[in-house]
């Protein structure tokens, strides 16, 4: 399975920067190390979603235009989480109450507009492909989605 | 790891919702007594994890445990979703589909909102450094509880 596949990937690729991660002081590399994570998945995420979709020509047309304008948006996202996660490691150990509530903030913001981003090219996905296809394709987003924060949420140590 | 085991009670959850494994005969009961259980744990490692002195631990507890009470709901509205769809799955029609899509995505929606709900209210009462890893504990164990679900599940066909 592919997907598998995948998640092997993930864990090789956390695996050097978390046992680095523990060794080092907390939050060093940490965005690093995300992109690292992130990186892979960019890379391998078409191929999961080629062999899993199981498109027709006509139906591979209409999809892949929308998924790349998707996977556009979806990397502003992840490189506006990853500046958090940078301002959270520079910060970390003498952040303020003032610090915390902007990261706050910003973080269940983008967490909401990942929400969005994801029902609204879902519904657009299922515009050109038979529901049961966009059914299919929003579960495999859901499961890289969870695959990845399992990953990177391993990566950020707890605020104090 | 308490974690761990959060994990594996999130999979027999899923196992008892579900029809796809081997223990098919899904009833009430039993998923209210897994997720009871999953709960139980969730709190434990939740308050180990907050590090909360006295006065903040009892100005957290009766807000955690309201939460708690609103995402049982949600996680029964999740199974409730998953017998559906494997009701469904050997002959999924278009409107079946939708109708899975359109609750999924309600779902995720209550999930987020109750998150950042919890996270407004405990503001109030605790240090924003520790809302902030309120938001981190509990997005690391519901994704934990999440993946062995998902992944358990089949796609559509």
């Amino acid at each position: 399975m592919k997907i598998a596949s995948l998640a092997v990937a993930l864990a090789v690729a956390a695996f050097p920067v978390l046992t680095h991660a523990q060794a080092a002081p907390a939050t060093q590399n940490v965005k690093a190390d995300e992109q690292i994570i992130l990186k892979q998945v960019m890379t391998d995420k078409r191929a999961v979603y080629a062999q899993n979709l199981q498109l027709t020509e006509a139906e591979s047309h209409v999809f892949w235009p929308i998924y790349d304008e998707y996977e556009g948006k979806a990397k502003k996202l992840n490189d506006e989480f990853l500046a958090l996660v940078d301002d959270y490691a520079a910060k970390f150990g003498a952040m303020t109450d003032a610090d915390a509530t902007t990261m706050l903030k910003q973080k269940m913001q983008i967490e909401k507009d990942r929400e969005v981003l994801k029902q609204t090219y879902t519904k657009k996905v299922a515009k050109v492909l038979p529901p049961v296809k966009a059914l299919r394709y929003a579960q495999i987003e859901t499961r890289l989605d969870n695959m990845i924060r399992r990953d990177v949420y391993g990566l950020i140590p707890l605020a104090q | 790891m308490k974690s761990f085991k959060i994990a594996l009670a999130a999979a027999a959850l899923l196992s008892v919702a579900a029809p796809f494994a081997a223990r098919a005969q899904s009833t009430y009961d039993d998923t209210q007594q897994l997720i009871a259980q999953i709960q139980a744990d969730k709190r434990a490692v939740v308050l180990k994890a907050m590090a909360l002195d006295d006065a903040q631990l009892t100005a957290f507890t009766p807000i955690y445990d309201a939460y708690q009470a609103e995402r049982k709901q949600l996680m029964q509205r999740g199974v409730e979703i998953i017998n559906a769809y494997s009701s469904n799955y050997d002959s999924m029609t278009d409107a079946a589909a939708k109708g899975l899509l359109k609750d999924w995505f309600k779902l995720q929606e209550d999930e987020l909102a109750l998150v950042k709900g919890t996270a407004k209210k405990l503001d109030k009462v605790l240090p924003t450094a520790k809302v902030l890893r309120f938001v981190q504990v509990e997005n690391k164990l519901n994704t934990l509880l999440r993946l062995p679900g998902i992944q358990a599940i089949p796609l559509a066909k």
